[in-house]
């Protein structure tokens, strides 16, 4: 009966295997690269060389392309349409709207940035769809990221989803009291009142009893914590750090080098 | 008001198939209940009752409508259903105010409410709670709001999910006591439980489901006797049935004085 907690989706891959750390660098390598190498057809490149083949290696293509094309192209098309329309750069006038022009340079300007954003998001969607969150934060607090920080994080990804499983739990409870929630809108408008009481309530009193259920734990205890999962690191996974590590250092030098 | 189950399957959108064709009637008036282990397809089952669930083959037909071609709102009407968990539905900022909610939804006369909603609460011993906030009240009282508040809906036939699940042995008592005046008035009444004593006291007739299928159905002491078909469901008879049979009775027996009367 339940939905997902979060984005993560459990396959058995190269990607998903890499430790949690990796694969964030990856992400942060992929959006610097992409923001700052001075070369025109970087993130278009950066496309076609490591954002798709990383969706084919994590298994993970089909659901990729499926987010790619409802939500990640549309707001990147978005981008383009508002920047090409209003960015005052260039004399190559090649359409003219009234009194917007779109002059080749501005077209660029904005395939370039578009390209960008959809570098950015799919990046960090690979990244979501591929890392288990729980595993993300207890590998990132054994490197001394503080439990407070790690459990807001945690507690924002999975909100939303048992939020939703909540509230259609109390949906069907009402319906079952003769509620209407399906003929007209005043008269669902008004079946509000009886959904979002309890909802509020519940997740006010689920916060509460979650953060005695973790103090029980020693959540705020400063020894040092053992974790259950031991997250692997392998001297590869350290490699690949260090490599992506040099390559957002010649990125950015690149771009602040007085050319 | 009967209730008709013919090879009825229904799989979730997860791929997991819960209900795996169901043959049932429930005659009016009947007192049932339901167990069988967790992931049985039990709260599946009376999900389709009252059209929460819609079937994805084969039919639930409730006194002539089939729940396919009726919203939730309309069966309300027919089939009353107490949540597992009260503080899933209530949401009133008064006991009265919560009790009267479902049957003014279902649009009966002011004379008539105030009549069902003080029948009610009469039945559930609220009545010195009527102006108390239910989220004031404690976990047993919010259980019994949620029973008056479905009992006072007037159903045919009314549903309850594992009522007594954390209630202490008064409480209990009292959803007892509910349910054998339900059943004087000539309701139908379902139930899952896990309390398998709660079970041999107050039903007639069990219904043991295990993964998506009826395992046995028949009256409480034929199913509660069958002690070796029952664990494939995880389900133990009663303590006294056990005892019963090690004794070597002749009888299945489930309650106190059936036993009593069988050893002496």
């Amino acid at each position: 009966m339940h939905e997902r907690l979060s984005f993560h989706i459990q396959r058995d891959s190269f990607l998903h295997r890499l430790n949690p750390l990796t694969k964030l660098v990856l992400t942060l390598a992929l959006i610097l690269i992409a923001f700052t190498f001075p070369w025109y057809w970087t993130p278009h490149i950066l496309v076609l060389i490591a954002i798709i083949p990383l969706s084919i290696v994590g298994k993970v293509f089909r659901e990729f392309s499926l987010t790619a094309l409802r939500l990640i192209i549309p707001a990147a098309g978005f981008l383009f349409l508002m920047q090409a329309f209003f960015q005052p750069i260039g004399e190559d006038v090649i359409f003219k709207f009234y009194f917007l022009d779109i002059t080749s340079e501005s077209l660029m300007f904005a395939f370039r940035n578009a390209m960008r954003v959809f570098v950015m998001v799919s990046a960090f969607t690979l990244f979501l769809v591929t890392t288990h969150p729980s595993e993300l934060m207890s590998d990132l607090t054994r490197r001394g990221l503080p439990g407070q920080f790690a459990y807001v994080i945690i507690s924002t990804l999975q909100i939303l989803p048992q939020m939703q499983a909540k509230a259609q739990t109390i949906i069907s409870a009402q319906r079952s009291r003769g509620l209407d929630t399906e003929s007209s809108f005043f008269k669902r408008a008004g079946s509000l009142i009886p959904l979002i009481g309890p909802l509020v309530f519940g997740s006010l009193v689920e916060v509460e009893e979650r953060a005695i259920a973790i103090e029980a734990r020693g959540f705020t205890s400063r020894h040092v914590k053992t974790s259950l999962h031991e997250i692997p690191d392998s001297a590869f996974d350290q490699f690949l750090r260090w490599a992506l590590l040099a390559l957002i250092i010649v990125s950015i030098g690149l771009n602040l080098w007085p050319s | 008001m009967n209730i008709n189950i013919k090879d009825l399957r229904f799989t979730y959108p997860t791929g997991l198939e819960a209900l795996k064709g169901i043959n049932l009637t429930i005659d009016s008036g009947e007192q049932v209940a339901i167990v069988g282990q967790n992931g049985a397809g039990k709260t599946t089952l009376v999900r389709h009752f009252n059209g929460l669930l819609k079937p994805a083959s084969g039919s639930v037909i409730i006194g002539g409508w089939d729940t396919a071609k009726y919203s939730v709102a309309k069966l309300a009407s027919r089939v009353g259903y107490v949540f597992q968990n009260p503080d899933e539905q209530l949401f009133s900022r008064d006991v009265l105010t919560e009790v009267s909610f479902g049957p003014r939804n279902l649009g009966y006369s002011k004379e008539k409410i105030d009549e069902l909603v003080k029948r009610a609460m009469a039945l559930t011993e609220l009545n010195d709670k009527a102006e108390t906030n239910p989220y004031d009240l404690s976990p047993t009282w919010r259980k019994m709001v949620a029973l008056a508040s479905i009992i006072a809906m007037d159903t045919s036939i009314v549903i309850f999910d594992e009522p007594t699940t954390g209630q202490d042995a008064v409480n209990v008592g009292r959803i007892a006591h509910v349910i054998a005046e339900l059943k004087k008035e000539g309701k139908t009444v379902i139930t899952i439980t896990h309390d398998i004593d709660f079970c041999a006291e107050n039903f007639e007739r069990v219904i043991a489901l295990s993964k998506g299928q009826v395992l046995l159905d028949g009256h409480t002491r034929e199913v509660l006797g069958q002690e070796e078909t029952l664990a494939q469901t995880y389900v133990d008879p009663p303590q006294l049935t056990r005892l019963g049979k090690r004794l070597g009775l002749k009888e299945t027996v489930t309650r106190q004085e059936e036993f009593m009367q069988a050893i002496t």
